[in-house]
């Protein structure tokens, strides 16, 4: 049972991370039907601000979160900008390609300054786990949950209720007739990118305190990860990205606390073949079929 | 010399040209060890493309795992040349490399019949999964030396096998391309509803192609095993399946010799650019982005590079005189016939082509179509109308297999139809157009019309691949009755147009036209006069009536336009919420108060054109 508990809150940990991340993804399809391979390298570029913020200009962990953020946001813009935004209208495996080409680019970018050797990710945080029973829960995990469950809350509330969500809800509806009806869709979608990679940014220094090492291909596994937990939930459906996070979290978790940690990969794969065998657009997705 | 053995002859002198040259450069010393070796990688990346082209490219499914079908060839090719010690391994390696194909071949039927009945992003990501899992499943076997890899295989891989495997696979991909085989495919890519309404077995050419494309990724692996001598499951991740279908994508999705030329490319191109040290895979990968910022349909986009163009090319003013003798002098056309379906003489019978009984379907809590009964006769035209939405276009779909009725029966020649999936109903002779235009849209209207001769042909693979006898005799016949009935409908001038060019009224008559080319016994058109002027509207008055005669089905019609309705339908039913209303003589159904009442408005008589009702 404790082994149980354990591997629970590990799972959700690491799970509302997924999510976090899965909510970058999910939300760039929705809007543009990309999938944006090059998301997961947010993180490392998240990861590296961060730290650079901190050893480099000295600020405390918090300003530095921020710091990440503004960067990761402008550097998604940016990409948005000048990598996709002329593909908009071109067969979507060509914007597929840039996407995994901008990927490719980051990684080599960050190994060209900062060189492939791992530098240490050094968060102190000295509060005392909490303990119930047998269990024990590190204040960082606690940080973790509680954070990525109020940004799911916020981000939910910024779809559906103001100016802007309404804006990107639109756009991904009908990106022509949206235009028509005096949106601009431009904005629109570099909003959604910017939406997606602070959160990209703040679940890379969420990642880090869990995994404390930064290197330049740091994000390609939880960045596929997380886009696969966006797939399982129902890809374009922000409540699915979230709880697909989590349910890849504590599988993977799980498996590795009762079964292997060789083959917490596969069952997690497995578990999305299953999914989608069983409903093709996801948990969350409606099924749409093409109208004859 | 006609265009085909010309090309075949000067493709046969460039394969020989380049072995004998490259073999020389290899024996000479010419070409280092190094580069025999970079060669190789070339062969076996060339032969990933096209065979990832196939799926992506040709049948439009995009596919991410397609380094998982390698690995498998990679491990069965080199476990069973590690194991059978006691056999030559001038005959043990091509059974290796035979059975790896095999091996990925059985994966990609287990992997392609539940995975290609999702789509688009989905399919990616569920081959994504497949191809990880058997890199985790390799990790872990007790056989395959687990993540520390297998090592001892025989570097038996050279360039002869390498050059001759590509020639064929490459050979093999053309000439499938090419065959009944190869437009079916197309035509799933380009609209894949259209296409199983014109008799193509959508499911069984998926994973047909899904399957020959792993077939061929399994021999590209076992080449590889036998080339490098050791290998782990880490080397064929997702980043390698990705690899390739960045060549493919780049190459121009589509284009054979696309991926040829990308594939070779990049793989020279990390090592082209080693001077640049660190510097290089930061360049690549920009290069990447420009690449498809600039090019975003690849290389080549669709088109092939052909030795023969060039060739053309460089004869045409020679040629230009004799050309113009030919256009003068046409060659008459040899006789050939086809396989015929066998017309069925039902007119003296007095029984009906086509009949419903009690037909009906619901959708969840919406019954959007209730106790249709509704018949046809031989060579009858009958219209179908009624106000939007009443359940026209349903009873369509429920007719040609697209929604399966949950009531009644449709009978067709005397068989019972329900339950049996669209392209078989076409085959037996239910043919349809569409409310908004389906064309296979790049492929030009020649090979519009031949997808749908699919039904009456019956080569088979090999048949294509190889060139037989039989294909070239059917292939004849169906070039002779494409044109044939392109004619008919004044169309056989754009015969080699692409069909998303012609203007809007030919593209409806395209469409009509294809359907007709599957030899239906009824045809159904849905609204086929949509969108049409007066004049247009009027033309396609006459060619409903041609059709009827010259191809002697009967003719069920969804319209609105009153005037077409009226004037050429022996008989009308008025559909309103799912039922039938009204059935009669278009007289007896302008007077109708019902249908007056739930369609037609008053003042049938003087302005019918534009008659709409809510209902």
């Amino acid at each position: 049972m404790t082994l149980f508990l354990n591997q629970l809150i590990n799972g959700l940990q690491i799970g509302s991370i997924y999510a976090l991340i899965a909510l970058g993804y999910t939300m760039v399809y929705g809007i543009v039907k990309l999938i944006n391979f090059a998301h997961g390298d947010i993180i490392m570029v998240g990861a590296y601000a961060a730290l650079l913020a901190m050893t480099g200009l000295g600020v405390p962990f918090y300003i530095a979160i921020v710091i990440s953020m503004i960067v990761c946001v402008v550097v998604g813009v940016v990409i948005e900008r000048v990598a996709y935004k002329p593909l908009r209208s071109s067969p979507r495996i060509s914007s597929l390609i840039t996407a995994i080409g901008v990927s490719l680019f980051l990684q080599n970018l960050a190994q060209t300054i900062f060189s492939a050797t791992p530098k240490p990710f050094d968060v102190k945080i000295s509060v005392a786990p909490i303990v119930i029973g047998d269990v024990s829960i590190n204040f960082t995990t606690l940080i973790t949950i509680v954070v990525s469950l109020l940004l799911m809350a916020l981000l939910q509330f910024i779809v559906k209720s103001t100016r802007t969500g309404k804006a990107m809800r639109a756009v991904s509806e009908d990106m022509g007739a949206a235009q028509l009806m005096g949106i601009n869709v431009n904005n629109t979608i570099s909003a959604t990118f910017a939406i997606g990679c602070a959160l990209a940014a703040i679940g890379a220094v969420l990642y880090c305190m869990a995994y404390p090492q930064v290197k330049p291909t740091m994000g390609s596994l939880p960045g596929l990860k997380a886009f696969i937990a966006a797939v399982l939930g129902g890809i374009g459906i922000i409540p699915g990205a979230m709880l697909g996070g989590l349910i890849m979290g504590v599988a993977e978790s799980m498996t590795k606390g009762y079964i292997s940690s060789q083959l917490a990969d596969a069952v997690v794969y497995g578990i999305l073949i299953f999914v989608l065998l069983v409903k093709p657009a996801g948990l969350l997705g409606k099924k749409t079929s093409e109208k004859v | 010399m006609n265009k085909k053995t010309r090309a075949c002859i000067l493709n046969l002198i460039a394969i020989v040209a380049v072995y004998i040259i490259v073999s020389m450069m290899i024996s000479s010393g010419a070409i280092s060890r190094g580069d025999r070796s970079t060669l190789m990688d070339i062969g076996i990346a060339i032969i990933m493309a096209v065979s990832l082209n196939l799926t992506t490219g040709f049948l439009g499914q995009l596919a991410l795992g397609h380094a998982g079908f390698m690995a498998i060839g990679a491990y069965t090719a080199a476990l069973i040349t590690k194991n059978l010690t006691s056999v030559n391994l001038a005959i043990s390696f091509p059974l290796g490399l035979i059975a790896g194909g095999l091996m990925a071949a059985v994966f990609g039927i287990i992997i392609g019949v539940p995975a290609l009945r999702l789509k688009g992003d989905y399919l990616a990501i569920i081959t994504l999964g497949f191809g990880e899992i058997i890199r985790v499943i390799l990790n872990n076997l007790p056989f395959t030396g687990g993540a520390m890899g297998l090592n001892g295989i025989k570097r038996v891989t050279d360039f002869n096998y390498v050059y001759i495997i590509v020639v064929l696979v490459v050979a093999c991909l053309f000439t499938l391309g090419r065959s009944r085989h190869g437009r079916a495919i197309l035509s799933i890519r380009e609209n894949e509803v259209a296409a199983e309404s014109t008799g193509i077995p959508t499911t069984y050419y998926k994973v047909f192609a899904f399957t020959l494309a792993a077939f061929f990724a399994g021999i590209a692996g076992g080449l590889y095993a036998h080339k490098m001598g050791n290998m782990s499951p880490a080397i064929f991740d997702f980043n390698k399946s990705i690899d390739y279908l960045v060549m493919v994508v780049l190459g121009g999705m589509g284009s054979i010799t696309g991926s040829i030329i990308s594939a070779a490319v990049l793989t020279l191109l990390p090592e082209l650019l080693r001077f640049l040290a660190d510097w290089r895979m930061l360049i690549y990968s920009l290069l990447l982005v420009l690449m498809m910022l600039f090019r975003p349909k690849g290389l080549l986009g669709t088109a092939e590079f052909s030795l023969v163009a060039i060739w053309d090319w460089c004869a045409e003013k020679m040629k230009n005189a004799i050309k113009r003798y030919r256009a003068k002098h046409p060659k008459k056309s040899k006789h050939v016939t086809m396989p015929e379906v066998p017309k069925y003489d039902y007119a003296s019978f007095h029984l009906p082509v086509l009949e419903t009984n009690k037909l009906g379907i619901r959708f969840g809590g919406l019954q959007a179509a209730q106790d249709v009964n509704i018949h046809l006769m031989d060579n009858e035209i009958v219209g179908l109308i009624g106000p939007n939405g009443a359940g026209k276009t349903t009873v369509f779909n429920m007719l040609t297999g697209v929604y399966r009725p949950t009531e009644g029966d449709i009978t067709l020649l005397g068989k019972s139809i329900v339950g049996k999936v669209t392209h078989d109903i076409t085959a037996n002779g239910i043919a349809r157009t569409f409310q908004n235009i389906r064309l296979f849209k790049s492929m030009t209207v020649l090979e519009n019309i031949k997808v749908a001769f699919q039904t009456r042909m019956h080569y088979s693979v090999a048949d294509g691949v190889l060139r037989t006898p039989k294909y070239a005799q059917e292939e004849r016949g169906i070039d002779l009755r494409a044109r044939e009935l392109l004619s008919v409908f004044d169309m056989e001038d754009v015969a080699d147009v692409r069909a998303d060019s012609l203007p809007y009224g030919q593209q409806r008559k395209l469409e009509i036209c294809r359907a007709l080319a599957s030899n239906p016994k009824v045809l159904l058109l849905d609204e086929p006069a949509a969108g049409m002027n007066p004049i247009e509207t009027q033309e396609l008055m006459e060619t409903i009536k041609i059709i009827r005669e010259r191809f002697s089905v009967a003719v069920l019609l969804i319209e609105h336009d009153m005037k077409l309705v009226m004037g050429i339908c022996e008989r009308i039913y008025v559909l309103s919420y799912g039922r039938i209303i009204a059935e009669g003589t278009p007289a007896e159904i302008s007077r109708n108060p019902e249908v007056i009442s739930a369609y037609l408005g008053t003042a049938v008589e003087s302005e019918g054109g534009e008659a709409h009702a809510e209902g």
